[in-house]
């Protein structure tokens, strides 16, 4: 009887410990699942977007967020509540679909229908992020269309939208390789002795011709592979070679480069000889670059910079870098090129903001930030004091944007003209702002702030796709003027 | 169900039952903290002694994104330095009051202003006027403009404004404006011909 009281205490005091653990873990409301690592970006291509969106490492699965995934491709309105995860969703012209997940669960529900994944799902500061190899099965249920992902490449195709190559070698002197495409391409180009390799980062090429071997005396092979999100074609030759686009960027020819001597043909005894140096890639013609005419769109703060509250559950990096999605978007179906300088939740210095944007060159810069006060939309250029453009070579970084702000506030003239015929409420202001005195092109920041007195409605998509494409229209309209500016 | 089984499941039952309880208590502890935080004293400006004198602050107002110039009267000190820390302080209160046009957090204070020269002021104000102003563009260009233009208002001399931090430089105020820098008065013209 003693011992059956003292296993009874025993079970009494085991149950109290785990209840005040349970206990201590709900107060201290520190209840990790686990840290997210580095983020990798995922190239996602659709009909109407091609995007990038950063993945992260979780319980050594790789998992993607579904806003992220979800948002260039319609309006969603994410909604977690705890540990459960809804989402409405609806494509431009078809039906809302509702998705409904739970934090540490392995099943979900897309419209109606339960969708088993490969992991447990994981809500994590108010974000939903389900397992990429899950996402085939999620996305051909929210948006009815086949979907193709390449998980080691980080590659996902969203319906047919994959584009196809033909190679056709023709023999002569030089020889020539053909490589045709159903739509124009515009892919980052690198040679090196004996090899020309065509990276396709925006462009959905997809493998039509994987190897091919040829018995030409210029041109010995190709090989198209994916990896790293892109697409690469490598065509290897026994001389340096050069691309040229022809057919409205259609066509590639791949074909010797002018006074580049070929390559010592490999020998069959390895005798000791003084072999003459190969030449280098800089005697090589330079490659056919992609354009440098683009705009760099640089959502403010990130990381443990939040930025403002816009409300209790819904910080201002996350609010710009929504905005900055829909821009880059809005901005490339205009056919002007745009790329992020943040695309994931990640902290950069503000001077570390304005040396990348330099460095890149762009045509224009555009920072976006996000008010819980005030209402409309706020179009801020640099304070600095004009200066001609003739000192554009030497300038102190503090004034760096002086050079350009005739073409800033033309810029800005722009985009208040697009929010006034959209009846967009707004402000035309100068601002001390960082890093804006800082760039060394035509740069304005935009504020946003809710359309009415809810403060919450600045997240409502429909009104950050109205902001996006009036900041769209009015950068392409300046377009012209903004491209003279840039030396 | 035998008599140990029974006294077992009652100490049970109390524990977890004294737990929640002593569980709530602390969450109430940390509300009422919390709440007391967000209820730190407001500054308060001395009782006024000696004969008041007309000055200019340039109020801000949210709502419409621009300044007003607003009269007001004020026992001011003789020193030159002491009468515009007592201007802006002046100014900072008319901030927090429950129905200001242009909110700031409850702790912001000025704790000094320096003349360095003739035209220069640089401006000591308390962490908690960083640290919790709110976050915008606009807002912080708002705060900044109002208090270098009234500065310039009431000592026409004034014509450079640094505003430092706890004694301390700031790369920004709350995120965005700029407070490495020295405001000019061609910084305060280009904000009066905008914003008043």
């Amino acid at each position: 009887m003693l011992g059956a009281r003292w296993r009874c205490f025993g079970l009494a005091v085991l149950f109290s410990l785990g209840f005040g653990a349970g206990m201590a873990r709900w107060l201290s409301r520190s209840v990790v699942l686990a840290q997210p690592g580095e983020p990798l970006p995922l190239s996602v291509y659709s009909k109407s977007a091609s995007y990038s969106v950063p993945l992260i490492a979780l319980n050594g699965q790789t998992y993607v967020g579904l806003v992220d995934l979800l948002e260039p491709l319609g309006s969603v309105e994410a909604r977690p509540d705890g540990k459960k995860f809804k989402l409405r969703f609806s494509a431009p012209g078809s039906r809302e679909i509702e998705l409904q997940f739970h934090d540490g669960k392995d099943k979900g529900k897309v419209g109606g229908d339960t969708v088993k994944l490969a992991a447990k799902f994981v809500v994590q500061d108010g974000r939903g992020y389900a397992p990429l190899s899950s996402v085939s099965d999620v996305l051909s249920r929210a948006l009815q269309a086949p979907i193709r992902l390449n998980p080691s490449a980080r590659r996902l195709f969203v319906g047919d939208v994959g584009k196809r190559y033909s190679l056709d070698l023709r023999s002569g002197t030089p020889s020539k390789l053909f490589i045709s495409f159903d739509a124009p391409v515009n892919p980052t180009i690198a040679t090196e002795p004996g090899h020309i390799r065509l990276t396709f980062k925006r462009d959905p090429v997809v493998p039509s011709v994987e190897q091919i071997t040829y018995s030409d005396p210029l041109i010995t092979g190709a090989r198209f592979s994916e990896h790293d999100g892109a697409g690469e074609l490598d065509v290897t030759g026994t001389s340096a070679l050069m691309a040229n686009f022809a057919d409205g960027g259609k066509t590639i020819v791949i074909t010797a480069a002018p006074s580049a001597p070929p390559l010592p043909a490999p020998q069959p005894a390895p005798a000791p000889v003084a072999v003459a140096p190969a030449p280098s890639v800089e005697s090589q013609p330079k490659a056919v670059g992609p354009p440098r005419h683009f705009v760099l769109i640089d959502p403010a703060h990130g990381g443990t910079d939040i930025g403002a509250a816009i409300t209790k559950d819904l910080p201002e990096k996350d609010v710009v870098l929504s905005l900055a999605r829909r821009l880059q978007h809005e901005l490339e179906s205009r056919g002007i090129a745009a790329t992020l300088l943040r695309n994931s939740d990640i902290a950069i210095p503000l001077d570390q903001r304005a040396v990348s944007a330099n460095a890149a060159h762009p045509a224009l810069y555009v920072a976006l930030h996000a008010a819980n006060t005030g209402t409309g939309v706020h179009v801020f250029t640099s304070s600095v004091e004009a200066k001609g453009t003739g000192s554009r070579d030497f300038l102190p970084w503090e004034q760096a944007q002086s050079a350009y702000v005739e073409a800033s506030t033309a810029l800005a003239d722009s985009v208040m003209a697009e929010l006034i015929s959209r009846n967009l409420p707004n402000t035309l202001l100068t601002a001390p702002l960082r890093p804006m005195n800082n760039i060394a092109a035509p740069a304005i920041a935009i504020e946003i702030a809710s359309p009415d007195n809810d403060v919450a409605d600045i997240a409502k998509p429909a009104y950050q796709l109205q902001v996006a494409q009036a900041i769209a229209d009015g950068i392409a309209a300046s377009r012209n003027k903004t491209r003279e500016a840039r030396p | 169900m035998t008599r140990p089984l029974l006294i077992m499941f009652l100490v049970l039952t109390l524990i977890a039952g004294g737990l929640v309880i002593y569980a709530a208590h602390l969450r109430n502890r940390v509300a009422t903290e919390e709440k007391r935080l967000a209820e730190q004293p407001k500054v308060v400006l001395p009782p006024a002694t000696g004969p008041m004198s007309p000055v200019s602050l340039y109020v801000a107002f949210d709502s419409e994104g621009n300044l007003h110039r607003v009269q007001d009267s004020l026992a001011l000190p003789e020193e030159r330095s002491e009468r515009s820390r007592t201007i802006l302080r002046a100014l900072l209160t008319r901030y927090m009051q429950d129905s200001s046009s242009h909110a700031i957090g409850a702790s912001a204070d000025v704790l000094d202003v320096f003349l360095l020269g003739a035209d220069t002021a640089v401006v000591n104000t308390s962490a908690g006027f960083a640290d919790s102003h709110p976050s915008g563009v606009l807002a912080e260009e708002l705060t900044i403009a109002s208090m270098a233009l009234t500065l310039n208002a009431n000592d026409p001399r004034i014509t450079r404004v640094k505003i430092l931090v706890d004694g301390k430089e700031r790369e920004t105020l709350a995120g965005h404006v700029d407070l490495s820098r020295f405001y000019t008065s061609n910084d305060f013209e280009l904000l009066v011909r905008e914003v008043k």
